[in-house]
């Protein structure tokens, strides 16, 4: 179990190493001055003097490696470093917009889930009926399908044309609302962008499931079950999809960058004030240094999550607490 | 924005079946030829989907009424006789726009796929046939590569590479290639404790010969299955990329279309059936084309997979 843990925590630390040398190196290896990628675009038209305090100011004079640790450094005491074209620390950025991404993401998550364990148990104990293989066409379409176009349909239709829900996003400015009015205004305009994520995660969740539900249905002890005369319905329930639920919940925890990534094109349809939306506009201004932040906060926000699921898994599954 | 059609794909459908009835002498395995037969229908419809698209990016200049790119209509017309989807908000012909966007979809999603499973063969064969500290250090990359928030990593190369066609491909062949490389890799495994390849070593046969002669050839369907799954996956990004803003800026795509119905506000103008709807379709029936027909093709060259 310690061994497990230590393993996983080794493959995380690596991942985060992985994206934060990344956002390292992009910067001072890409075609083109460092200082632009870090300071914003008119840093190429400073005055010489002024370019030189510059390039000391973000310590481009000394050795990669130094330059390395730097950076570290500041990573671990939370500074992502500034943003020249909000005049914002991007910390303070970053932590405005994250709650409303959790927000989106958990709640979508969730209902994907629900409702993707419920149809994949339903069409594996159906398997090869109709019913099954047209679940399987569905799904298959669903996760063909753009999830920025089905926003904007959502939008045109629900939004626009039946005036249902607010376009965009994720409260109503004009009002200072407070308590159950305020919930309210954030509810109704975090529906849509919820419901386009839950759309587009159903079918990874409804596939796993019916993979997993068909494995165990094969398994010896459903055949026990029903010769000592357990109801079907038990059996499905109590005895099948139990047992299928473990796979999903590693996946349900590895689907979440799926998620997250979704987020990024629905935010940006909704003009939903998430991290996703700030990746899109901070490409639009050409702000590197809140594009990295961006990308190492979600890539923080998956590895967390993966580490929450390893954590919690062996309380679920016993198996794994013995051990190999 | 799929996650990535792949995974659809990597979920068995029949294999329960089979293991449930193991073939003997003494049991009869009970056939189920009607689900043989509903999968080969996805096959094919799959492969007439592509067949279709194929066509038109090939016919593109033959088959559209007008020039993409030049104003033959007025602003955001309904469609009509001689616009048959429309027009969009410069007075550009959908219907013209929709086909030669075949062409950009098409062929990133065969560029990017084939970067990816040339890096994909040559990770799951090295790791999977030298084994040991090889493929510990290729799987737990591939672990990384995979764990990566993908979306967000995509965007941030492309900002930085700057949007261009080959930049596109690039980009998204350097992170697509990971699923492949697990998949060829468990193939390799198999084919590595194999009699002729044994043989070949035992006769000491080069290295490079035995994984160019005897490996490769064994692995080489199963890469053009992954091929055509990399490929229904790079079509999506491609247009999540478009969409984003971060396209070839030159080309006109689904996603850019998309872009632009996007910034400006199709959905409040009574337009977006006829400007938002085809390109979207059009981006689905690509990617379900290449998805069926990867998926079928698995399923038919390595039903073992299906487990």
């Amino acid at each position: 179990m310690v061994r497990f843990l230590a393993g996983k925590g080794g493959q995380y630390a690596l991942v985060l190493l992985v994206a934060v040398t990344l956002n390292f190196l992009l910067p001072r290896l890409m075609p083109g001055s460092p200082l632009v990628f870090l300071a914003g675009e008119d840093a190429g038209f400073l005055a010489d003097d002024q370019r030189a305090a510059l390039i000391r100011a973000f310590g481009l004079d000394q050795p990669l490696w130094r330059q390395y640790l730097r950076y570290l450094g500041g990573l671990v005491r939370g500074d992502f470093g500034f943003s020249f074209a909000r005049g914002r620390p991007i910390a303070e950025i970053i932590l405005d917009r994250l709650p409303w991404t959790l927000l989106l993401v958990g709640v979508s998550l969730l209902f994907a889930t629900l409702a993707g364990v419920a149809w994949g148990t339903l069409a594996a104990w159906r398997r090869g009926s109709r019913a099954d293989i047209g679940s399987l066409g569905i799904a298959m379409f669903f996760e063909s399908t753009p999830s920025f176009w089905l926003a904007m349909i959502f939008i045109a239709v629900f939004a626009a044309g039946l005036g249902w829900f607010p376009i965009f996003g994720a409260r109503t400015a004009a009002l200072a609302l407070s308590g159950w009015a305020a919930a309210r205004d954030i509810a109704t305009h975090a529906a849509l962008p919820i419901a386009t994520l839950t759309l587009v995660t159903i079918p990874g969740m409804f596939l796993i499931m019916r993979y997993s539900m068909l494995a165990v249905l094969g398994e010896q002890y459903i055949a026990t079950a029903r010769a000592k005369g357990v109801t079907e319905r038990r059996v499905m329930f109590g005895h099948a999809m139990r047992n299928a639920l473990l796979p999903v919940f590693t996946v349900f925890m590895l689907n979440l960058g799926y998620v997250v990534s979704g987020a990024t094109v629905v935010e940006t349809v909704f003009s939903y004030p998430g991290v996703g939306r700030l990746l899109f506009e901070a490409v639009l201004a050409r702000d590197y240094p809140v594009m990295q932040a961006t990308f190492f906060i979600l890539a923080v926000t998956v590895i967390t999550a993966n580490v929450a699921a390893d954590l919690l898994y062996p309380l679920i599954d016993p198996r794994v607490r013995r051990g190999p | 924005m799929a996650p990535d059609p792949s995974e659809a794909v990597e979920i068995p459908v029949g294999a329960p079946a089979a293991a449930a009835a193991p073939a003997g002498p003494e049991r009869v395995a009970t056939p189920r030829p009607r689900r043989r037969v509903r999968l080969g229908f996805i096959g094919s419809l799959g492969a007439a989907l592509l067949a279709l698209l194929i066509g038109a990016a090939v016919l593109a200049p033959w088959i559209t009424p007008y020039d993409p790119e030049a104003t033959t209509g007025a602003p955001l017309e309904p469609p009509s006789r001689r616009h048959p989807l429309g027009t969009n908000d410069i007075g550009q012909d959908i219907l013209s726009e929709l086909i030669f966007g075949v062409r950009i979809s098409l062929s990133i999603g065969f560029f990017a796929a084939a970067v990816a499973i040339t890096i994909g063969t040559l990770v799951g064969l090295l790791a999977g046939y030298f084994g040991r500290w090889v493929d510990t250090v290729l799987m737990r990359l591939v672990d990384v590569v995979l764990v990566l928030p993908f979306l967000p990593l995509v965007i941030l190369l492309a900002a930085y590479l700057g949007p261009s066609f080959w930049n596109i491909i690039l980009v998204i062949g350097l992170l697509v290639w990971a699923r492949p490389a697990r998949v060829i890799r468990s193939q390799v495994l198999l084919l590595r404790s194999l009699d002729y390849v044994d043989a070949a070593r035992a006769l000491g046969v080069s290295t490079g010969r035995i994984l160019r002669r005897h490996v490769l050839p064994g692995v080489l369907s199963l890469s053009l299955a992954q091929f055509i799954l990399a490929a229904s996956n790079a079509i999506l990004i491609e247009a999540s990329l478009s969409f984003l803003g971060l396209g070839d800026p030159t080309a006109k795509s689904w996603g850019s279309m998309l872009y632009y119905a996007q910034v400006r506000s199709a959905f409040l103008s009574g337009a977006w059936p006829w400007w938002v709807l085809p390109p979207g379709m059009m981006i689905t029936a690509a990617v379900l084309g290449f998805t069926f027909t990867g998926f079928a093709l698995e399923g038919i060259l390595y039903p073992r997979l299906r487990r």
